[in-house]
């Protein structure tokens, strides 16, 4: 689904990424873990095309298409979703009045009809179960107000909405209490299938109790340094990322 | 730091406006009034070609058809312009080869303003143009900076030996239709500084011209006339001290800055002219147009620390012309007793990707009125202009005011403009928690109001910078009670 | 349209002249008009400006709590001065979509009044309008918040001008006046925001900005899978339809949306 070969990307004149090599097939899920400033946020932000950094060197294919060609909202439609660690607020457009463009558009790129409103409301109504979202919010202004928790499920909410194929979610798991990391991290597991897959950007174990990973890996200044399975992010959990970077110093 | 603050409480203490006193030279005037006579004798004392005259006529005659402004948030007194004289010259016609030639008593008065005009200022790297009311009286290491191919002389100079520069430059900037004071100036301009800096050389020192109104009731009528060519930079420092009067004096000078292509200038201010006594009487009348021209890629900063004169009017400007251009302006106005500023700066963004900085820090105290007041206009070329503005007002005692008033206008839908003011006074809290660490309410105020400036300090010269603190200082005397 | 509004809101014709009790009224800004909101009251009113220039001189007594929606559709040049007494309310929202000259002066003359005042203007083709708000802090403990936004596409041109003036002795006043301006192609957003003060112990401050959207907010909408296009669309409506989400009469606030996306239509 997702094949990342030898990434570098920068921002200004700095080089973040230095040779990220990574792939993800479908009904897999990943976890990156790896100390702050490692480049995690970078790699996502990169993935969905923010103008921020420019790509240097190396390839990415989505779906067996170069995906470095197309514009950010063009990886949106075609199934790639970004939940983001701080989302934005947006005063005065409504969160329904957004999410039915955003599906739409979504749609006519599939080449499928718009939903009619009954059928976009039966879906709203449907998708914000899964997050426990407050149907109220759905009325409200994108983000604005929304408390942190708020936020998070209002990101699962849209994925749920715009059914990805490849979810990347950057520390979706920070500044949550342990009820509302339940619930996002159950609904992002219920949103998972057979055909789809979930890269998962955190800094804790606790989120990966709920979302287990197929594979772990550790990114540390630009490089993903070590993969392993989900024993991995227990042994992090325990003994720091010390043992793996002075390893790596070592090479 | 510790030695600074030092210094700042020693000044505190002498409780007169310090710089109040009068040279005793000879002085040359001509009689008060204003008419074409008055215009072709200064002309003529001048020793200046027929064309320079033509220009000061021109200028006169419109001037004549011109109403005194009166949109500033000021109180102005009627000025009787046929009351003021409008030349005086030191008498000393001799040209001048050493430092033993200056006048003693010339000396004394620039070691009293602490400004030495000896070989301290080679250790300092300043080359120092002194104005001593309206004629250059000496220019110090004109040599030096003549290696460079740098021009820095008194404009009277430039008119006879650079003619070509000056008719080019002269009013290019601020043409002497531009406004009331822009063209009395035009008329009457007595005498100001000339610099050029050719292509890209970078001045290797500070140029510094201290203005200075001697005569009793002489009107100062500075011209400045700054060039510098394509990829150059310099870095200008105007001061302004000025010993005490009864009589309120009138003060209209001009600046004009041409920044060529890549040019860099920097051009500071200390101001802190007689603001008249405590209970409003004397003081100067500062009505000073100043503005800079920026080509492409050119760039150009104001920094001011306005903390004398009875009435401030000025607005320190810049013309983004050329694309990628940017300009700057900070600014410290402090008032208090009687005095009363309208001050700030016009950003006109013309070409495209310009930029402009503006940062305004108003203080007020006593019974005094301090207004900003600024223009920000995208002309419809203008791609992708950018604007931030800052302007805070700090207001020390219930009796003043301060205000502002900014007016931002875009013709361009690309730009992204932004002003944000805010207005605070000294917390309790805060002069509490310093009186409580042994510091008294003035000292406390005095920090206080330095660390509020701060920004706008950083901008100026290191040693300008000690000064305008100590200037800062002495000026809120009596303001805390 | 303005028509639907004043049949949603089913209110009588507020009283002129003599003090207005509690309730929920409408005026037809087609004459001169006193009001007075009786001491205590607690009154909506909803004020449709008719195209003509007049004056409407509202006394908000003590305590008495005013909610108005102004909407300006047709070409109109209205004064409107409020004058709010000891611990009054006043907030206001004013829709603009025509070329108008709109007024405000609302003055605090007594302890703690307030004024909270939201609006908006947009203007299309060649339309030029304005809008004007004077706030006058005459007494101590007063807060004061105003929030003008503009958009102005095509030709047109727009221009807030905004005063707030702190009278001597005016302590503890605390006023915040905003003004945030759009434009779209060649039109031309003028913005005054000016402060007047003359008493130091207060909190005043006031911002304007031209063409500042916030980019991420875009970048966010792109990942969503928004068009730049859309999602600009859709950030300029967000932006003026803040002012009715925000309405000082909530039930209004539907309609004001309507009205809003109508004009916004002809963009």
């Amino acid at each position: 689904m997702l094949k990342v070969e030898n990434l570098h990307a920068k921002v200004g004149d700095k080089e973040i990424l230095k040779g990220i090599n990574l792939e993800v097939k479908a009904g897999e899920v990943h976890a990156i873990m790896g100390p702050n400033g490692s480049g995690k946020s970078t790699l996502a932000s990169v993935l969905a095309g923010n103008e921020k950094f420019t790509v240097t060197e190396g390839k990415v294919e989505f779906e067996g298409e170069n995906l470095l060609d197309l514009p950010i909202e063009e990886r949106s439609r075609k199934g790639l979703f970004l939940g983001f660690q701080y989302p934005v607020e947006i005063p005065g457009v409504s969160m329904a009045n957004f999410m039915k463009i955003a599906v739409n558009e979504q749609r006519k790129y599939r080449g499928l009809e718009p939903l009619t409103a009954a059928e976009y409301l039966k879906m709203m109504k449907e998708k914000s179960a899964i997050v426990e979202l407050d149907s109220k919010l759905t009325s409200r202004a994108v983000n604005e107000g929304f408390s942190g928790g708020e936020k998070k499920k209002n990101e699962i909410f849209q994925m749920a909405m715009l059914d990805p194929k490849l979810a990347i979610l950057d520390e979706t798991d920070s500044g949550l209490d342990i009820d509302a990391l339940r619930i996002v991290a159950t609904g992002v597991t219920r949103l998972k299938r057979e055909d789809n897959a979930t890269v998962v950007i955190t800094h804790y174990q606790r989120l990966l109790d709920y979302i287990v990973p197929d594979y772990v890996h550790v990114l540390y200044k630009g490089r993903i340094i070590y993969t392993g399975d989900k024993t991995l992010a227990l042994k992090l959990e325990k003994e720091g990322y010390d043992w793996l970077i002075n390893d790596y110093k070592e090479e | 730091m510790e030695k600074d603050t030092q210094n700042i409480l020693q000044e505190l203490e002498a409780s007169d406006y310090k710089y109040g006193f009068v040279t005793d030279i000879e002085t040359e005037t001509i009689g008060r009034g204003l008419n074409e006579d008055v215009i072709r004798l200064i002309s003529e004392k001048k020793g200046e070609p027929e064309w320079m005259l033509e220009s000061r006529l021109k200028a006169y005659r419109h001037w004549l058809t011109l109403e005194h402004p009166n949109w500033a948030h000021l109180d102005i007194p009627e000025i009787d312009f046929q009351d003021v004289i409008y030349y005086a010259a030191p008498k000393q016609k001799k040209q001048l080869n050493s430092m033993d030639e200056v006048d003693p008593e010339l000396k004394r008065t620039f070691d009293k303003l602490g400004i030495p005009l000896e070989e301290q200022m080679a250790l300092a790297g300043v080359a120092v143009d002194a104005v001593m009311d309206s004629v250059s009286v000496k220019t110090t290491f004109r040599d030096t900076l003549a290696e460079k191919g740098i021009i820095f002389c008194s404009i009277s100079e430039a008119i006879k030996e650079h003619p070509e520069l000056i008719k080019r430059y002269l009013g290019s900037v601020v043409p002497y239709t531009d406004n009331f004071y822009a063209a009395l100036n035009a008329a009457v301009f007595s005498d100001g500084s000339f610099c050029y800096i050719p292509k890209g050389v970078r001045c290797p020192m500070e140029l510094s011209t201290y203005f200075r109104i001697n005569a009793e009731g002489t009107g100062q009528f500075e011209r400045t006339l700054i060039v510098a060519d394509e990829g150059s930079y310099v870095s200008y420092l105007e001061g302004c001290t000025a010993p005490r009067r009864d009589e309120n004096q009138l003060h209209a000078a001009v600046v004009e800055i041409v920044v060529e292509k890549d040019a860099d200038v920097k051009y500071s201010t200390v101001q802190n002219w007689y603001p008249g006594d405590k209970e409003g009487k004397g003081g100067i009348y500062n009505f000073v147009t100043k503005r800079g021209l920026c080509r492409e890629g050119a760039h150009l900063s104001w920094t001011q620390v306005e903390t004398g004169s009875a009435i401030t009017w000025k607005y320190p400007s810049c013309v983004l012309l050329g694309d990628n251009s940017s300009g700057e302006f900070y600014s410290v106005a402090m008032t208090n007793n009687y005095q009363q500023a309208d001050t700030g700066t016009k950003m006109i963004h013309i070409g495209k990707n310009t930029r402009s900085r503006i940062v305004s820090k108003g203080i007020s105290a006593g019974k005094s009125q301090n207004a900003y007041r600024g223009l920000v206009r995208v002309a419809k070329g203008a791609d992708n202009a950018r604007n931030y503005s800052q302007c805070d007002s700090l207001l020390i005692g219930d009796k003043c005011g301060a205000h502002t008033f900014p007016v931002i206008d875009s013709y361009n839908p690309s730009a992204v403009l932004e002003h944000e003011a805010t207005t605070s006074k000294i917390s309790e809290e805060q002069l509490f928690y310093c009186n409580q660490r042994g510091l008294s309410t003035e000292d406390a105020v005095g920090l206080i109001v330095n660390g509020y400036a701060r920004e706008v300090l950083a901008k100026l010269p290191m040693e300008f910078a000690v000064e305008a603190q100590k200037l800062l200082a002495i000026s809120l005397e009596g303001s805390v009670g | 349209m303005t028509e639907r509004i004043i049949e949603a809101f089913a209110a009588s014709p507020i009283p002129a002249g003599c003090c207005t009790e509690s309730g929920r009224w409408v005026l037809r800004a087609e004459a001169d008009t006193d009001i007075t909101i009786a001491e205590g009251a607690a009154v909506e009113l909803l004020i449709v400006d008719g195209a003509k220039a007049v004056n409407i001189d509202i006394d908000v007594r003590k305590g008495a709590t005013l909610r108005i929606v102004e909407v300006v559709a047709q070409h109109s040049a209205t004064q409107l001065s409020i004058a709010i007494a000891n611990n009054g309310e006043c907030s206001l929202t004013q829709v603009v979509t025509s070329p108008s000259d709109v007024r405000v002066a609302a003055s605090l003359v007594e302890e703690g009044a307030s004024f909270k005042h939201n609006g908006c203007f947009i203007l299309v083709g060649e339309e030029q309008g304005s809008v004007t708000v004077d706030v006058n802090h005459m007494a101590a403990e007063c807060i004061s918040h105003t929030a003008v936004k503009g958009v102005a596409a095509d030709k047109a041109h727009g221009s807030f001008s905004g005063l707030v003036y702190v009278a001597p002795g005016a302590q503890h006043t605390d006023s915040v006046q905003s003004s945030r301006n759009v434009t779209i192609g060649e039109a031309r957003i003028e913005t005054l925001p000016q402060l007047e003060i003359y008493a130091d112990d207060v909190k005043c401050s006031h911002g304007a900005t031209v063409g500042q959207m916030d980019s991420e907010a875009i970048l966010y909408m792109r990942q969503r899978g928004l068009s730049t296009a859309q999602a600009k669309r859709l950030q300029i409506e967000g932006f003026v339809q803040d002012v009715a989400m925000h309405s000082a009469i909530e039930s209004l606030a539907e309609e004001l949306m309507t009205l809003i996306n109508a004009k916004l239509n002809s963009l």
